[in-house]
């Protein structure tokens, strides 16, 4: 049973999970009254069908799995919000883009300077 | 909610976690505490497979995908521990292994199969649906599956069959590159095949003049 971003949007007191396909909606309320201690006022399930599709290089046909999807409904004072994972990850992405940038602007001078002696080993200059 | 990472693992690119829990641990802890590390391994089992899905959606490399493994073996081998338990209960108790019964049955195409048996609401020979391949003129004794099942046969006996001239071609090369080669491991290595036959054949003779 995992819990996933809700799509489409759903209400503030909707949370969407993926549960095993032999769970009924009795079994998911149980599930996360009793191990997870969440409040639960309803329970909506549906079956998203995997998509068929060509096996990418073979050709042949294959079927993605089917995934249960349930739709936990909280009580209307409690709100829930997916949270941003991957926050501080950003910066870091930011910084390594930069110096890429850099590298690739060092690069791009080291061309444009040795564009009239093509034929001059990179360490011969000043 | 529990089903995330704490959230200083959350920016983490490598997350560094133990070993999983071997049987012989497991075998010492008793039912109460078998039963609270259950429902432990469990929860974290779903906070990696939520993390997993995130990262996946987000096109983000899931930091340590082992931990995943890790905890399943760990919970496989609860629930190893916990059948050795119910086993030797039920066989101190009953004198049967209180596991689900097996049974060899001929499946639909004729082929020999384990069927774990299970709880029905009606007998078998009550159940008409189930019954009717079964009867004289039902599937299983149809032509369909007869023919079926002598091809089958067939593939698996040709398979036999290559094998054997295989080797024993394969012997006769052998003795005819080296003659003087040691029998017994030759025959060891080779069992199913006969050797001194092999020896009197045509391609086991090589392009020399004999010794003596």
């Amino acid at each position: 049973m995992k819990l996933v971003r809700p799509y489409p949007k759903q209400l503030p007191n909707v949370v969407q999970f993926h549960c095993s396909m032999e769970m009924t909606k009795f079994d998911i309320k149980n599930y996360l009254e009793k191990i997870y201690n969440i409040p639960i006022v309803d329970v909506r399930t549906n079956i998203k069908v995997g998509k068929f599709r060509k096996d990418y290089g073979k050709g042949y046909i294959v079927k993605d799995d089917d995934i249960k999807c349930a739709y936990i409904v909280l009580p209307k004072d409690m709100t829930f919000k997916y949270p941003d994972l991957f926050e501080g990850l950003k910066k870091e992405d930011e910084e390594s883009m930069k110096s890429l940038d850099e590298a690739k602007k060092s690069f791009n001078d080291y061309l444009e300077k040795n564009k009239e002696r093509t034929d001059v080993p990179s360490w011969f200059s000043i | 909610m529990e089903f995330f990472d704490t959230k200083k693992n959350w920016s983490e690119t490598n997350i560094r976690v133990g070993r999983s829990w071997k049987l012989d641990e497991l075998r010492i802890k008793s039912n109460v505490d078998l039963h609270k590390l259950w429902y432990v391994l469990l929860k974290e089992r779903n906070m990696l497979y939520t993390m997993e899905h995130e990262c996946n959606e987000q096109t983000r490399l899931f930091p340590n995908p082992e931990r995943i493994d890790k905890v399943q073996e760990s919970m496989n081998n609860i629930e190893t521990v916990i059948r050795e338990r119910n086993i030797a209960y039920y066989k101190l108790e009953t004198g049967e292994t209180g596991e689900r019964p097996v049974e060899d049955v001929l499946n639909l195409f004729g082929l020999p199969e384990k069927y774990n048996k299970q709880e029905y609401y009606i007998p078998q020979f009550m159940n008409s649906r189930w019954v009717r391949p079964y009867l004289e003129h039902g599937y299983i004794n149809s032509l369909a599956v007869k023919k079926f099942y002598r091809l089958y046969k067939e593939k698996q006996y040709n398979e036999v069959r290559k094998a054997r001239n295989r080797d024993f071609n394969h012997v006769q090369q052998l003795l005819k590159r080296f003659p003087n080669m040691d029998m017994e491991k030759l025959k060891a290595e080779y069992p199913n095949v006969d050797i001194e036959k092999a020896k009197r054949t045509k391609k086991a003779r090589g392009h020399y003049m004999p010794l003596y």
